[in-house]
């Protein structure tokens, strides 16, 4: 794509797309380490995690900022138009998938008996795949290619079924054994909270595709 | 060749039409093989770096390229099914019917009334004062500038303000009764207010005319069309939808002269 005429218009937009590189970079780690902390019963780590989310909401709030400031200075049209609103819900969806490993550290010191668990040996896989399609939905976006961001709404099934297939293992712990219920249940949120994050993913796919097509991902995808 | 968005394939019945047509100024083709279709029912912009043809695209709907002697223009152009070009068109009919208002406000030096009885007296619209004085009245209501000049309508046109002496031009237009309004720069001699103030009343106007507007200002053109055509080199490269021009025109050249990318 060709420069813009006026080059603080190009510099504008590379910087927001740097912010919103940065906040996935930062909700990728947070989701590793929040289930890494929660796998070892690490509670400084999950508190590390916990601490760091403020980063997070401090660059959706710069997100929204330039984004206005954009709007209003630049008035963008067309791609650029749909690049600045995707960024904005973007921004806004990372934020949550911040909010969604944030709360999955909270829960770490909540867990009695790790090693009874089976769950905690899927977890680390299924927050893995959700980390996979943070990372590759950050990436199409950076590449702005649409071909990529259906890859990522196609993964979402994965995760769905790895969240299936936690949640009978979990409700068959805590049948066979009351004494597991709170735990259970705590290990119940974190991997919804991971099928959280594969739907926001999915939910950024469909910004990705929109902001570089025009168009939101074929039906038959989501 | 013109991309057209097939969303506007199905507008009904064109005011006018222009099939193939092309410009020259002496040997340089400043037009080249446009067809287009003018719907009645909105605004249509031509939108387009400088020197891309568009207002001379615009002048060639009601011949006032006639006036300029190195100008040719070929093609069909119909208004209404009629040849625009054929012997049984009167010009001076045709400029009636198919009016102009210019990019800089042009009010003869008389008065106010008088700008606006002129064209309705020597088209015979109005035999008697009283008929003058209600098309007087009509037509600067609607160009909204009758509560700002009705007690001076003696005054001379020229004492106006800028965008008041535009709205004065915009109400000689309609006097005559025309079907098609051809606008060329109507506001980029105007502040932001007067500007508002046209292109409200481009607004109120359209449906009533078929509206043609040339611009360089794309808010302009996304702010008051419904329509939008862009051209370039000579040639109309895409027609569509404004809101899908300007959210996700199909031509990479559309594209980069919107966003501000072009050359």
């Amino acid at each position: 794509m060709p420069d813009h005429t006026v080059k603080a218009f190009d510099e504008d937009i590379t910087r927001l797309r740097g912010l919103i590189a940065e906040m996935g970079g930062l909700a990728e780690v947070a989701i590793q380490e929040a289930l890494d902390a929660m796998i070892r019963g690490d509670e400084a780590l999950g508190d590390k995690v916990v601490a760091r989310d403020r980063r997070i909401d401090a660059l959706e709030a710069e997100v929204d900022r330039l984004a206005v400031r954009i709007i209003a200075l630049r008035a963008p049209m067309a791609d650029d138009l749909r690049e600045v609103i995707a960024a904005l819900k973007i921004a806004g969806v990372v934020e949550r998938i911040g909010d969604y490993s944030k709360n999955i550290a909270k829960r770490v010191g909540m867990i009695e008996g790790r090693d009874r668990f089976e769950p905690l040996t899927l977890l680390p896989a299924m927050g893995e795949l959700a980390g996979e399609m943070v990372h590759d939905v950050l990436t199409a976006h950076a590449a702005r290619d649409p071909a990529l961001a259906r890859e990522v709404i196609a993964t979402d099934a994965k995760v769905d079924a790895f969240y299936n297939s936690i949640f009978r293992n979990l409700v068959s712990h805590m049948v066979e054994n009351p004494a597991t219920i709170s735990s259970a249940a705590q290990l119940l949120f974190v991997a919804r909270n991971l099928e959280r994050i594969g739907d926001h993913a999915t939910n950024v796919a469909e910004m990705v595709h929109f902001a570089a097509t025009g168009n939101y991902p074929p039906e038959e995808d989501r | 060749m013109t991309l057209i968005h097939e969303s506007i394939q199905h507008d009904r019945g064109a005011k006018m039409i222009a099939r193939d047509v092309s410009v020259y100024y002496g040997s340089k083709k400043a037009i080249d093989d446009v067809s287009i279709d003018i719907s009645p029912d909105y605004v249509t912009a031509f939108i387009g770096p400088s020197g891309c043809g568009k207002s001379t695209f615009l002048r060639c709907f009601n011949r006032m390229n006639d006036t300029i002697p190195a100008a040719k223009v070929t093609g069909q152009i119909e208004l209404e099914g009629e040849d625009i070009h054929g012997n049984a068109m009167d010009v001076v009919q045709l400029r009636a019917r198919v009016g102009m208002v210019f990019q800089k406000p042009n009010p003869f030096p008389k008065s106010i009334y008088d700008n606006i009885a002129y064209g309705p007296k020597i088209h015979g619209l109005g035999e008697k004062k009283a008929d003058l004085d209600v098309i007087v009245e009509r037509s600067l209501t609607r160009a909204g500038l009758w509560e700002e000049v009705k007690d001076r309508l003696d005054d001379s046109g020229t004492a106006l303000s800028g965008g008041q002496q535009q709205r004065l031009c915009i109400a000689r237009a309609i006097a005559v009764d025309p079907e098609v309004i051809l606008m060329d720069e109507p506001a980029s001699a105007l502040d932001p207010i007067a500007t508002a103030k046209i292109e409200e009343l481009i607004d109120e106007l359209s449906g009533r005319y078929a509206i043609v507007i040339v611009t360089h200002s794309m808010q302009q053109a996304a702010r008051v069309s419904q329509r939008t055509a862009f051209f370039h080199l000579g040639k109309m490269v895409e027609y569509g939808p404004t809101s899908d021009i300007f959210t996700n025109p199909i031509e990479e050249r559309t594209k980069d002269y919107i966003t501000g990318r072009y050359g």
